[in-house]
């Protein structure tokens, strides 16, 4: 009995007893993925379900400029997984174009986003750029469980395929909306299998620890409520890259001032623009803003 | 906002409120002081109010706290968050209840609880400290009854949160009203309190149940064995 209870193997009991104790702990990681919609197809044009915005017919995209198909990703722990990836464009002519890696919210799938990445596929004039959209492990079709890590290597294997198809890192731009920030500061700020050219980022947020200290008004720190590591204003630091940053000045959900201010300021690269988008909220910048002056700001900055 | 902005919100919002009310998932300690060398234990159950299947319900948070007098003016106590401790975080309120003012005819009296909150996580070992001061007013209906209400403040003693940005805000006010029933050893209290009334809860926080649209109203139960 002396033996047993010495205080080496009463430290280690309380260091298994509280590492066991712990593992099921609440975390409110999960909380920032919302995979809620579940689909059993891809609808596109015919998705019924709520959107931010619908675009009229001009927008329409031909059945022969959009690809569905899947990539080979990563989850955290290493194991392989199919994700769906829609490209709008000429895929034949992606080793000359200039492509736009969509990487979008936090919400649903790419249905939801599908009228955005119409839009964007309309900068400059229809299919002037190719537009890759992506859906991260867990949201729509893709197979899988959403994670930090997950984002990161989904953003990467979709670099994986543009590169694979010929395109150059002088000709890849990345967009981020929203949680969409992440992983386009994170290969921005440290490349994987290319380095972004330009850097697109419409209502960024900061940080967990923004996202913390904006919901208890305390400056507390983030690991308190989550294991995300998710750090916007840091990464930023390390882009060089020419940045254009749209932020709502009404956005109620990532606040314009603790959250896109902050990544703003941060990136000291060769040349960045901001567009604060009077009265507008979280997502409706591109309403806000009108189409035609979105897709203008934006052709603006990828042809500067 | 349109309605698919709300929904939007709705979900990832509970990333932030979750956070918010964790801090104040109690209700006030110990509003008259103990006699000399009496004890209490107490826990307590109840938080902010969410619409729930189309009814107001507390968000059941839970803590746990001892009391000793110190004197028939002064009383310690010390507390364990378990709900905090769910997360992974050892959060702990010490502090005394100090009568100020005390009238035994009228059977009325003023209390001040200074405490500290000291939160530390388990997974990075990051620690936080905050004041907390309540102010109280209680008015005893016989030995039984007593009503009290107060205000409980919030103190942030950094000038800085993350990214070197300024904490522009310092002090947070929640007033509070609860009523405390002890028939013997044994007493049981409801408090509700307006619990960050300066934070809006629309849209980010649209299942809380707040006035003005500001904070949550928050509903706590407690229950105290007094030895």
């Amino acid at each position: 009995m002396k033996h047993i209870f010495n205080f080496k193997n009463i430290g280690l009991v309380a260091f298994f007893g509280s590492n066991l104790l712990f593992s099921a702990c609440l975390r409110l990681d999960s909380n920032l993925y919302n995979t809620s919609d579940k689909i059993s197809e891809y609808k596109w044009d015919n998705y019924t379900g709520i959107q931010d915005f619908k675009l009229d017919a001009s927008y329409q995209i031909q059945d022969s400029m959009q690809a569905v198909f899947r990539l080979q990703s990563k989850t955290s722990d290493n194991q392989s997984v199919k994700i769906y990836a829609t490209y709008l464009g000429d895929m034949a002519q992606i080793a000359t174009d200039t492509v736009i890696l969509y990487c979008h919210g936090n919400k649903w799938h790419m249905d939801f986003y599908w009228q955005r990445a119409k839009l964007l596929a309309h900068v400059g004039q229809k299919h002037r750029y190719g537009v890759l959209m992506l859906d991260y492990q867990g949201y729509g079709l893709s197979e899988g469980k959403p994670s930090e890590e997950g984002l990161y290597n989904d953003v990467d294997a979709a670099m994986q395929w543009l590169k694979s198809k010929g395109l150059s890192n002088e000709r890849l731009i990345i967009y981020g909306f929203s949680m969409g920030s992440a992983p386009s500061c994170e290969l921005a700020a440290n490349p994987r299998s290319m380095r972004v050219q330009k850097v697109i980022l419409e209502a960024p947020f900061a940080s967990a620890a923004v996202m913390v200290a904006d919901g208890s008004g305390l400056a507390l720190p983030a690991s308190f409520v989550t294991n995300l590591k998710i750090d916007n204003a840091e990464e930023i630091k390390k882009v060089n890259q020419p940045l254009c940053w749209i932020h709502g000045t009404n956005d109620d959900f990532l606040n314009i001032l603790t959250h896109g201010e902050v990544v703003y300021k941060n990136h000291t690269g060769s040349f960045k623009i901001a567009h604060r988008v009077q009265g507008a909220d979280h997502s409706n910048v591109p309403i806000s803003l009108g189409f035609e002056n979105y897709r203008q700001l934006l052709l603006n900055f990828i042809t500067h | 906002m349109n309605h698919a902005n709300k929904l939007f919100i709705k979900h990832t919002s509970c990333f932030f409120a979750v956070v918010v009310f964790l801090l104040s998932c109690s209700p006030t300690r110990i509003v008259k002081p103990l006699a000399k060398g009496e004890k209490a234990v107490g826990a307590n159950l109840g938080g902010p109010l969410i619409t729930f299947a189309g009814a107001p319900i507390p968000i059941p948070y839970t803590s746990a706290f001892y009391a000793r007098g110190l004197n028939n003016k002064t009383t310690a106590f010390g507390s364990v968050h378990l709900t905090a401790l769910a997360f992974g975080v050892f959060q702990t309120d010490l502090g005394i209840c100090r009568e100020l003012y005390a009238n035994q005819k009228l059977q009325l009296g003023i209390s001040v609880n200074p405490a500290m909150q000291i939160a530390i996580d388990h997974w990075e070992g990051k620690a936080k400290f905050w004041p907390q001061l309540d102010l109280n007013v209680y008015k005893n209906w016989g030995p039984k009854k007593m009503l009290y209400a107060g205000i409980n403040n919030w103190f942030e003693p950094s000038t800085q949160r993350a990214h070197n940005e300024a904490q522009n805000k310092q002090w947070y006010v929640n007033p509070h009203i609860g009523f405390l029933y002890s028939p013997r050893k044994w007493s049981y209290g409801i408090e509700t309190k307006w619990v960050a009334p300066g934070v809006s809860n629309t849209p980010n926080v649209v299942d809380y149940i707040g006035i003005n649209q500001k904070g949550a109203v928050g509903v706590y139960f407690q229950l105290i064995r007094r030895f």
